[in-house]
């Protein structure tokens, strides 16, 4: 098992190698000058050119990455072409926004998905059944933006029970914190567990099919224990899978959301970063996001040993 | 293996469990609703105290070193924490006193003389003098920073006593105060800033307001006690909020959590005039939007073809469609109230007129690719109101929205046909046309070179005699307009909205963002 991780930490950093040398080779191909950007529309050629040298971009693109990934490897991610701030910190001083969003969010989605999946699985074509499927399809395909908004006009304007956005962080004031979480992890949570609601009800309908559950059944044990030692147990294996997947994509930041709560974390800073090519900002976001992708897949394949006795490594 | 099994199960339920919690918790909120206003109030970001001004800005200040930074949010800050040795007036923005009490010309003109304040102390308490506004002024110079072309006709700043600043300039320079005071950009830092502060989140300035933090998602100031300014702040401090959705702001600002914004929906402007809760300004701004063609690419060579475009367009209704009335249409840069404002305009909104100009230049199937940029999302709705206009005279518009990136590569290779964009915060007339209309102009992109109207602006550029800089400014206008060099859209208001608990405070045709005099009750 110890050698298994370890193995799997090494791959990781070749992964890691190769994403940065991919995410480098694409920023840098894509149309687009970070220093006329700086400078917006009003263009000196004196100024642009002392902005380039201080910014490191008139080197060699070979030698601009061997500098980069040097002190990368240090922990160093560079400095932010567009704020003057080291990478570094301004990654980590929105980590906590995010790792609470990601967080909030796959708590609701599971809180859906299980109850939802596991009924709708057992009582496959009744009215439950067909409410949770009209859920789940609503989850998925009403767009965030609008459900947050959504959200906010009724909760903060007309009922005027939660704060309409921002973020408080946990150490200052945990009930601000959790009030000020609640909306935006439910509109992300409820479109994470719309699919992941799927999941839960197919391979529950799978394990139900199987002739381990027909034993079990035969065997006279009560329906309630056999949906809970054997059918949900079994089936438990893609649903974690696919909860590893929304949880590494939760954690790379969510865009749309955090613009509408005015949220403080990762996806608008890799937003931003696009927008005005900020080099270094972005490859170090790209990097994170790779490594959140690399440690929940390793998360997810210990948790397979754990669930099945029959996969070992 | 059974129990590990049973230890997942259990963990799985109580997630499921935490879950159900958290839903449930609309229900304690409900309960609590007597108390729920004053806590939301306090939950915007981090918890700002009673007496301090809560606003929400678009999005976060790229830094905060002001000789650095080209961003709007930026200087939405930096406002109310630097100072600059003029400052222009709040409605006829004319350069009045700041740091510097007064100043005068030598006769040539070459030398302008400014007389600075003896009691002024930076945030650090560290005494305001000369030296601070050589160096700051030096430092834009010699690093060559954005705002270096403000100081082109600038030879040296000396400082021949500790309240006295020199400035030689190599020619006469009528727009210099404007140069030096339009906005914070010029800000006076303290001597060698640079090196003892980390500029980007840190500040030492002589403003009502002193920088206390820097977080991702709102920036806190706290009245400076030994402001110079009289009267003296009477609100805690001022607490930016980053928020970029419209909505989101508006729905703050109505709870009470933040009291001023100028992130507005544009289609509710209407009805927030007539709103209790809120008060709505909307000013004319200095700021102009524009579109042009390439001079270099066929047909847009043509001046009739270039007439024909500027009959073909219908201003009023793109001016409604991108701002819903809070705009003004125009024919010139400078806005109406202006003492710079030059009165021509000779298009009518007349597709015939522009038809028939397009037979007489003898051209039919014209397609012109027109460059936008999602950076502004007017110029994308104004290209669309354009694009249909311009179909009814037989001009087919393959509309190009690009990143404001790419768009600006295009723009400096002149990889395109026509383009829309706007130039925010211009003062002085030479700001307004200048760089944009002279044959070398630094921002002449669309290529236009007219012997005379250069000649008109490089005398302009120079004529310290207001009235005959007025009168080359607007000779140069009329040729500016007939050529089309560019065509002129709308002048957009200023629309910004408080708190009826919020006085003191007046929405700027330049967009400065002042909390100074304000004052919050309740």
């Amino acid at each position: 098992m110890g050698g298994y991780v370890a193995r799997r930490l090494l791959q990781a950093i070749g992964v890691l190698v190769g994403v940065s040398v991919v995410v480098f080779a694409i920023i840098h191909l894509v149309p687009g000058d970070p220093v006329r950007l700086a400078l917006g529309t009003r263009f000196d050629q004196g100024t642009y050119d002392a902005l380039r040298e201080r910014a490191g971009l008139n080197q060699p693109l070979l030698v601009q990455y061997f500098n980069w990934a040097g002190s990368a490897l240090t922990g160093d991610l560079g400095v932010s072409f567009r704020s003057g701030r080291p990478v570094t910190g301004l990654i980590l001083e929105r980590l906590p926004a995010t790792l609470s969003l990601a967080g909030g969010a796959i708590v609701v989605a599971l809180a859906i998905a299980i109850p939802f999946g596991i009924i709708s699985a057992i009582r496959q074509g009744s009215v439950l059944d067909y409410a949770a499927t009209a859920f789940s399809q609503a989850g998925i395909s009403i767009p965030d933006f609008w459900m947050g908004i959504l959200f906010i006009l009724f909760f903060a304007l007309r009922l005027d029970v939660l704060p309409p956005s921002g973020y408080v962080s946990i150490l200052e004031s945990p009930w601000q914190w959790f009030t000020h979480l609640i909306m935006p992890a439910v509109t992300v949570g409820v479109v994470s567990g719309s699919i992941i609601t799927r999941f839960v009800r197919s391979s529950m309908l799978e394990a139900l099919g199987e002739d381990f559950t027909r034993t079990a059944r035969s065997k006279g044990l009560r329906e309630r224990l056999v949906v809970r030692r054997h059918v949900l147990r079994n089936a438990l294996i893609p649903v974690i899978t696919i909860t590893g997947l929304q949880l590494a994509y939760l954690l790379s930041g969510l865009i749309v959301v955090e613009q509408v709560f005015a949220w403080p974390g990762l996806g608008l800073l890799a937003l931003d970063a696009v927008q005005a090519r900020d080099f270094p900002v972005l490859q170090g976001a790209v990097l994170l996001f790779a490594l959140f992708f690399l440690l929940v897949n390793l998360l997810v394949d210990l948790l397979y040993a754990f669930l099945d006795p029959r996969i070992r490594y | 293996m059974t129990r590990r099994l049973a230890a997942i199960f259990v963990l799985v339920l109580m997630l499921a469990a935490c879950g159900g919690g958290g839903e449930s918790v609309e229900g304690e909120g409900l309960e609590s609703e007597a108390t729920g206003a004053s806590e939301a109030a306090e939950g915007a970001g981090e918890p700002a105290p009673a007496g301090t001004l809560v606003a929400a800005i678009g999005s976060q200040p790229d830094q905060l070193d002001p000789h650095a930074t080209t961003a709007y949010p930026s200087f939405q800050v930096l406002e109310n924490v630097y100072d600059t040795l003029v400052v222009p007036n709040g409605e006829t923005l004319e350069m009045e006193p700041s740091l510097a009490t007064e100043w005068e010309t030598s006769e040539d003109e070459l030398t302008w003389t400014f007389t600075l304040r003896d009691d002024v102390t930076f945030h650090d308490g560290s005494a305001f003098d000369s030296a601070d506004v050589v160096y700051s002024y030096n430092r834009i110079i010699d690093e060559e920073l954005s705002n270096a072309y403000r100081f082109g006709t600038v030879e040296q700043i000396s400082a021949p006593d500790e309240t006295t600043v020199e400035i030689t300039l190599t020619e006469p320079t009528p727009n210099l105060l404007a140069n030096i005071g339009a906005f914070k950009g010029m800000a006076i830092l303290p001597e060698n800033a640079a090196d003892d502060l980390n500029l980007e989140t840190e500040a030492n300035g002589t403003g009502p307001f002193q920088l206390d933090s820097v977080e991702p998602d709102a920036i806190e100031l706290s009245a400076f006690e030994d402001y110079w300014g009289d009267p003296a702040p009477t609100v805690d401090g001022v607490q930016f909020r980053f928020i970029s959705e419209q909505t989101t702001a508006l729905t703050e600002l109505q709870t009470g959590n933040v009291h001023w914004t100028d992130n507005i929906p544009p289609q509710q402007i209407e009805d927030l005039t007539n709103a209790d809760d809120v008060t709505l300004e909307s000013v004319p701004s200095v700021d102009y939007w524009y579109m042009t063609a390439n001079f270099e690419v066929e047909p847009f060579d043509d001046p009739q073809v270039r007439e024909a475009l500027s009959y073909a367009i219908d201003r009023e209704a793109i001016t409604e469609a991108t701002h819903f009335g809070a705009a003004t249409a125009t024919q010139t840069a400078i806005p109406q109230d202006s003492f710079w404002y030059t009165d021509y305009a000779p298009y009518e909104y007349d597709p015939e007129r522009a038809q028939q100009l397009l037979d007489e230049a003898g051209v039919e199937n014209v397609s012109m690719g027109l460059m936008v940029t999602d950076e502004f999302p007017e110029s994308v709705t104004a290209a669309e109101v354009i694009s249909s206009q311009l179909a009814e005279v037989g001009i087919e518009v393959e509309i190009q929205q690009e990143t404001f990136a790419t768009w600006l590569d295009r723009q400096g290779q002149g990889d395109y046909d026509a383009f829309m964009l706007g130039w925010l915060g211009n003062l002085d007339p030479f700001d307004f046309y200048h760089a944009q209309h002279t044959c070398e102009g630094g921002s002449n992109f669309q290529n236009y070179c007219n012997e005379e109207t250069d000649q008109l602006l490089q005398d302009a550029a120079n004529e310290t005699d207001q009235d005959e800089r007025k009168r080359l400014y607007d000779e140069a206008v009329t040729n500016i307009v007939d050529d089309n060099s560019y065509i002129y859209l709308y002048n957009p208001d200023v629309v910004q909205a408080w708190v009826p608990e919020l006085s003191g405070y007046t929405a700027r045709p330049d967009r400065a963002i002042n909390f100074e005099t304000v004052e919050l009750s309740g």
